[in-house]
């Protein structure tokens, strides 16, 4: 059915463009590129706050570009991407009076939405938010109502929208899905979310416990010989296949963790054998270790935000 | 569209007084031994009754009723669709592949085709929400999850199953079968209705029944009528002693539990109120590994926990009826330091060690996740 | 709130509460105080600080998204727009009506190309784009971008309207080539064999001359899709300008009909991709007019001799201001808009817009165009720099 209220394409749909055999191809981009970081070394990424003033709050978030993508940006050969940079737009609104219609609450309410932007993916994304879209926007509002200090705000509520203009791969755009396929991408997403909607928050004056940040751990096996290790902030596009990933939101300061996503067989993770842990424990303290790093550069960002204010004052 | 409605667990919010909440959190996180307000012990589950098959229309179907009055029924129903390429990966090669597929027709042992996560459809109905509220949304997607991901170890008695859920749905290369699993809740959620879903729908599926396949290879499919030789979708074993014996199942759908963390305690299968006062909720979802026979852990998901949405207490030393005049302190805020006795709504989020504890607990040997797993055993699925 | 900026201004001595307080409860006494300037030979200032016909600042940037065939961010102030470019294929076997309305039309651009002139040409391309929705812009302003716009809702009455001016404003300047969206694809000639074979002859030779005719096998339909991650005001200006970057920007792949597989085929070499050959660079200016009093025109009607009243006192009671913020929109009723390009140094109107109220005349017009053939070389200026 057509939706009446956007301008809608050809009525018969249309479809995504098909490339020709890149084997033939002159470009060469037909081979994978593997990790170059080390396994504990994160990707760098970009966090500013105050980009958009209408808002009570509001952060940016990008990732920087991987060697590959980077490469392809500044000398293109080939039309198809190698991979992608999440870049994120927050905004938060509030605290504002909860609406009439609304049962009293002692706490502030947060509301989350997260939307990707129609050409965020390499697989054009509808208007409407789907089950993804609706899903992650729970486990954000999970992350983050855990830092918020709530009930010093009753009878309000925090309306925080997440805007994807850029997403992550799910896999690296020349394989078929295999059996270990799962939505990958959405995890290193929701870490990027979480970070970026905790300095929106720290932007508006919201009184946290600590900030809070996501991190990503993933056990991936390269080949199908050895047993999957583990690497922290994967970037789905460099491997061959992941066996199991787990985001987390962490906040430091009281070493805890607000909000778990852990998916796939961590059962077989090649860990020292030393090491008593089992392989969800390795992947949870991965995915913290990760985080950790992530809230160097939130807590830059938030001291610019204050440094901002406190200027305008 | 109202704000309540957005929240996964503001609509779980029990209207339990403060000094109820109180109470209750003593009790749960009274060391080793919680008094829960049913008598249970910590990993005790609520009694239920099951039974399956109970849709002559649908491939597989079960009901679940709790002692509570809470019912859900599952329905599985299967349809035959033309496997499309998925969009993304779409070059040539795929396109090549495809076509090898088509002059290779009835080749045995050529490379699996592996399925889509996209073909197992998941909806769940909830009374007093819309399909597309964030509570349903958020149970469907994490029901999916565990049963598309799970991938079963390479063992040979379970061929048909080698790639999980979804490679059992691979008829062969251009077509697939897709499955439409729809699970009713008849009531209100009393508590948060997970363990019942998920309960459910793993009997379901584990009566589910395909129709034989009489075609060959990488012919268009056609099957046989007699839904007397229909295979199950989940294969059970030959190896049965008697007819009265349950059948065993080399590979079972996976179970999610819900656990909730109160102070020091781990408690399984939390009702209403117990849930209210938790300090972490966790859905584990688990399987048996077909290699061995303990459990295996496919995924976890922290859910919120509505006590971060409960109504303080006011400690009497704040309380201006007490006083007889207005409090002490003013800053209403101020009042950060615990008193005991009075309910604050929980902070922040859990320690790691209470997170490894949760899931020790369910996949330890003898551990609660086998005797779930070994109970759903018992239920005869007809 | 565009409050900070003012505290350099004079004040009136009266005022005994801080500007940024003054500009929230009175805002329109604070705006016209701002304009009135102290003295008749002083320019009036805004309480943004620029003059009344300053644009904010523009930037462009373009090409930043991996994923789009054409991006551009451009932000004018403290709006932001966001654009991308998708193009997906439209197969012609998938147009009910293909076969149909377009048998006869078909043959026109190949037959008859040279005998027409290129304004036909155009009449041409400008029915394809539109009779099949080859140009899809849809403006999303549920980002957040303002508090009063609820994230999740369906567009509002101002996103779908925006959406439609930017879609109306694409097919009336002939923007995107229809060509340029068009693959071709010529059949191989199997008659050339059978043309030499004396018994068939007679017959091929009174049907065709040479081979089969070369056919449309798709279009590219290009969606532009407008995420306004910031709104400040002066939305449709960002909005037009990402567009025409992002259009600018766009790159569609060496595409060809596959006979074996049936199906449309892409290289992916960046050097056979083809960018879009726009026609000209149309430029959107936008304007408010602010009334000193603001009943004004209502009196005018009611009341016969309120402008003789309001002449003798002398004051200007309207000031029209180019590029307006989210402040100053709030404040005005009348808009006006204008988009201009040029050619050869002349200026061109390509659509003018006014509407809401009585104050902006035709002198005052005449301007509005000076200042947007002005604003005109600016942004042809950030357009090419990025």
């Amino acid at each position: 059915m057509a939706d009446r209220r956007r301008i809608n394409g050809p009525p018969a749909g249309t479809r995504p463009p098909v490339y020709a055999s890149l084997k033939e191809s002159k470009t060469g981009v037909s081979e994978r590129t593997l990790r170059q970081r080390q396994p504990t070394e994160l990707r760098k990424f970009y966090l500013k706050t105050g980009m958009i003033p209408t808002a009570s709050g509001s952060s940016y978030l990008e990732f920087a570009p991987s060697a590959a993508l980077a490469a392809a940006r500044s000398n293109p050969k080939s039309l198809i991407p190698p991979s992608s940079a999440l870049k994120v737009a927050c905004t938060v609104h509030g605290p504002k009076p909860l609406p009439r219609s609304v049962p009293f609450s002692p706490n502030l309410l947060l509301t989350t939405h997260v939307k990707f932007a129609p050409f965020a993916a390499r697989k054009r994304k509808g208007h409407v938010r789907d089950t993804t879209e609706r899903d992650l926007g729970v486990h954000l509002e999970t992350a983050l109502r855990g830092a918020i200090i709530a009930e010093r705000w009753p009878k309000s509520g925090l309306d925080i929208t997440l805007t994807i203009v850029e997403a992550e791969d799910d896999r690296w755009w020349g394989d078929a899905p295999d059996s270990h396929d799962a939505s990958w991408g959405m995890l290193n997403v929701l870490a990027g979310c979480i970070t970026a909607a905790s300095a929106a928050i720290a932007d508006a004056h919201i009184d946290c416990l600590d900030l809070v940040s996501g991190g990503v751990a993933a056990l991936v096996s390269d080949d199908a010989s050895t047993a999957p290790r583990l690497v922290l902030d994967v970037d789905p596009a460099e491997h061959r296949s992941i066996q199991s990933a787990c985001v987390v939101a962490y906040m430091p300061a009281r070493d805890e963790i607000t909000e778990l996503w852990l998916k796939g067989d961590s059962s077989r993770a090649a860990l020292e054998k030393s090491d008593g842990r089992t392989g969800h424990e390795a992947l949870i303290d991965g995915a913290v270790d990760a985080a950790r790093g992530a809230n160097t550069i939130l807590t830059d960002a938030v001291r610019e935000s204050i440094a901002r204010s406190f200027a305008q004052v | 569209m109202s704000n309540q409605r957005q929240a996964s667990s503001a609509s779980q919010v029990p209207h339990l007084s403060p000094a109820e909440l109180s109470y209750l959190y003593t009790s749960l996180s009274l060391p080793k031994n919680p008094i829960r307000p049913d008598g249970r012990s910590p990993t005790q589950f609520r009694p239920l009754s099951a039974e399956t098959n109970i849709l002559p229309g649908t491939n597989g179907s079960a009901r679940i009723g709790f002692a509570d009055g809470t019912q859900a029924i599952v329905g599985v129903k299967a349809s035959v669709e033309k496997t499309i390429l998925a969009a993304d990966t779409l070059d040539s090669r795929s396109l090549a592949q495809h076509g090898d597929a088509l002059n290779r027709e009835g080749e045995e042992g050529s490379a699996a085709v592996s399925g889509q996560g996209e073909w197992v459809q998941m909806s769940i109905e909830i009374p007093g929400y819309r399909d597309d509220d964030a509570l349903p949304v958020f149970l469907g997607e994490m029901m999916r999850e565990s049963l598309v991901g799970s991938v079963a170890g390479g063992s040979e008695e379970v061929k048909e199953m080698a790639g999980g859920l979804k490679g059992r749905l691979v008829i062969n290369k251009r077509w697939h079968w897709r499955l439409y699993i729809d699970v009713l809740l008849l009531s209100q959620p009393l508590a948060y209705p997970l363990p019942l879903l998920s309960l459910t729908t793993h009997l379901a599926l584990l009566s589910t029944k395909l129709p034989k396949l009489k075609s060959t290879g990488e012919e268009d499919p056609f099957f046989d009528d007699d839904w007397a030789v229909a295979e199950y979708l989940y294969p059970r074993s030959n190896k049965q002693s008697s007819p009265s014996d349950a059948p065993t199942y080399p590979v079972r759908p996976p179970v999610t539990l819900l656990v909730i963390a109160v102070g020091e305690n781990v408690i399984f299968d939390p009702n209403r109120e117990e849930i209210a006062v938790a300090d972490a909720v966790l859905a584990i979802s688990i399987t048996r590994s077909s290699d061995s026979e303990n459990m295996k852990l496919l995924s976890i998901r922290s859910i919120d926990p509505p006590s971060r949405l409960t109504q303080p207490g006011i400690p009497n030393s704040e309380n201006v009826n007490m006083l007889g005049g207005p409090p002490a302190s003013s800053n209403q805020s101020g009042g950060q330091e615990e008193v005991g006795g009075v309910w604050r709504p929980r902070r922040g989020g859990v320690q790691r060690s209470v997170i490894t504890r949760m899931i020790k607990t369910v996949l330890q040997k003898g551990g609660v996740g086998e005797e779930v797993i070994q109970g759903l055993e018992g239920v005869k699925v007809e | 709130m565009a409050s900070s900026a003012t505290t350099g201004n004079p004040m009136p001595p009266s005022l005994s509460m801080p500007p940024s307080q003054f500009a929230r409860l009175q805002p329109h006494a604070y705006l016209r105080a701002h304009l009135s300037p102290p003295s008749s030979d002083q320019p009036s200032v805004r309480a943004n600080g620029r003059a009344t016909s300053q644009f904010r600042v523009t930037s462009v940037n373009t090409g930043s998204l991996t994923h789009a065939n054409g991006s551009a961010v451009v932000r004018i102030g403290d709006t932001t727009a966001v654009c991308g470019v998708r193009a997906e294929l439209l197969h012609t076997s998938d147009i009910s009506s293909w076969g149909v309305s377009q048998a006869p039309s078909k043959q026109n651009p190949t037959n008859t190309n040279e005998a027409k002139d290129s304004k036909s040409e155009d009449e041409d391309d400008q029915g394809q784009i539109q009779d099949l929705n080859l140009l899809v812009p849809n403006l999303s302003l549920s980002t957040g971008c303002a508090p009063g716009l609820t994230p999740g809702a369906p567009p509002s009455a101002l996103a779908q309207s925006l959406s439609h001016q930017i879609l109306s404003l694409l097919h009336t300047t002939n923007l995107v080539r229809a060509d340029d969206l068009r693959i071709w694809y010529q059949p191989p000639n199997f008659d050339s064999e059978e043309f030499h074979n004396p018994g068939e002859g007679m017959e091929v030779d009174t049907e065709q001359s040479g081979g089969p005719e070369r056919e449309i096998k798709a279009f590219w339909v290009l969606y532009i899709d407008i995420m306004i991650l910031s709104m400040a005001g002066n939305a449709f200006d960002a909005a037009w300008a990402s567009v025409l970057a992002a259009l600018r920007d766009t790159k569609l792949p060496n595409a060809w009909w596959d006979d074996d597989n049936e199906t449309i085929l892409c290289s992916d070499d960046f050097a056979e991709a083809h960018r879009l050959t726009l026609r000209g660079l149309p430029i959107a200016s936008s304007f408010c007019c602010f009334e000193g009093d603001a009943a004004a025109g209502w009196r005018a009607n009611v009341i016969p001799d309120a402008e003789e009243q309001k002449k003798k006192k002398g004051s200007q009671q309207k000031w029209i201001l180019a590029d307006p913020d989210g402040y100053e929109e709030g404040l005005t009723q009348e808009r006006a808009c204008v988009v201009v390009d040029k050619e050869n140094g002349k200026t061109i109107i390509v659509k003018m817009e006014k509407h809401g109220g009585w104050n902006v005349d035709s002198d005052d017009l005449r301007k509005l165009v000076d200042v947007s053939s002005q604003r005109w070389d600016d942004l042809k200026q950030a357009l090419e720099q990025c």
